[in-house]
């Protein structure tokens, strides 16, 4: 069954991307090992992590990217485009939170024949506030087809 | 005593610098990308069911765009398991690696199948200070990730910071380092 389709004319600027949240407990951790097979201690070694200043480990940018990355995917259907994903790592994702991922519509417009649609979108936690914020542009179709 | 760290000659030294193209070691697969789907709980078909992508505009199954999987399959892929850093490394007094910030822009889809290669340039190196570092050095980066037909798929822009441990910066003081 094929999934939802946005359509740039059904876009209200305002809108929310429905988000979702995740648990970051030690099996967060190992798959986000597995899921970037980014190796680098501080994502993993608590011991390591303290010793560079740290309260604990932290998600890395992989995994921070792919869950981004997903309420865009989630939200645009198969025929859209991510044309850019911009986001920086303010504050930490640790074991213990709940991440919550959420965008909001910003705009919309149409720039070289593109039917673009710009987002904020962010990463959350009780703990920290706003942890990842980030801006996605994103190509949607139009009901013309174009 | 330590050396003293000059980011004056870091900066003349590398910024412009690029490194020698990089190939992955294998094509884009099915399993590392259902690897990151399911990381972050994605169970979107068109990244995870060939059969449902064979139907969509793409024709098959295509990576979720994110730069990080863009090059991971662009490298030659941490065998054995070893931190391999996949943006360029200037000289810095310390070791320790946080990313920043990240921007990525896509140009087209990956497709399974597809073979990457990734180009990386440094953009910028400067020095400042932060709570746990005084002499932290900041680097940005861009990387231009192409496919086996010599087209850009993505580029990405990273901004990574290399500090000292807290200890290293207390032992560079007693030396009467900053």
């Amino acid at each position: 069954m094929k999934r939802p389709q946005r359509y740039w004319e059904d876009v209200q600027v305002g809108e929310e991307l429905p988000g979702f949240s995740l648990e970051i407990n030690l099996r967060r951790v190992i798959q986000q090992v597995s899921g970037t097979q980014d190796w680098y201690p501080l994502h993993f070694d608590p011991q390591f992590a303290r010793r560079a200043g740290h309260q604990d480990v932290f998600m890395n940018t992989g995994f921070l990217q792919a869950a981004l990355v997903r309420v865009i995917t989630d939200w645009m259907g198969d025929e859209g485009f991510l044309k850019k994903l911009y986001f920086e790592m303010r504050r930490q994702q640790r074991p213990g939170d709940v991440m919550t991922c959420k965008g909001r519509v910003v705009d919309k417009y149409v720039r070289d024949g593109q039917h673009l649609v710009e987002c904020e979108v962010w990463a959350e936690n009780e703990r920290e506030g706003v942890t990842t914020p980030g801006r996605a542009w994103v190509v949607l179709p139009t009901r013309e087809g174009t | 005593m330590a050396q003293k760290f000059d980011i004056e000659e870091v900066r003349k030294r590398f910024i412009g610098m690029e490194t020698p193209p990089a190939k992955g070691r294998y094509p884009v697969e099915h399993d590392p990308i259902r690897r990151h789907c399911q990381m972050v709980e994605d169970t979107n078909p068109l990244f995870l069911d060939p059969e449902y992508a064979r139907g969509t505009r793409w024709g098959g199954v295509i990576c979720p765009p994110s730069g990080w999987l863009a090059l991971y399959f662009a490298s030659l892929g941490p065998w054995p398991p070893a931190f391999e850093p996949l943006v360029p490394v200037v000289p810095a007094p310390g070791k320790r690696i946080i990313n920043l910030s990240q921007e990525v822009e896509w140009f087209d889809v990956i497709r399974v199948g597809d073979h990457l290669s990734v180009r990386r340039r440094i953009v910028d190196v400067y020095q400042k200070p932060i709570g746990i570092d005084p002499e932290a050095v900041w680097v940005v980066s861009e990387l231009v990730v192409t496919n086996q037909r010599d087209e850009v798929v993505c580029m990405i822009r990273n901004t990574h910071l290399f500090h000292r441990t807290p200890e290293e910066v207390a032992a560079a003081h007693q030396e009467g380092q900053p």
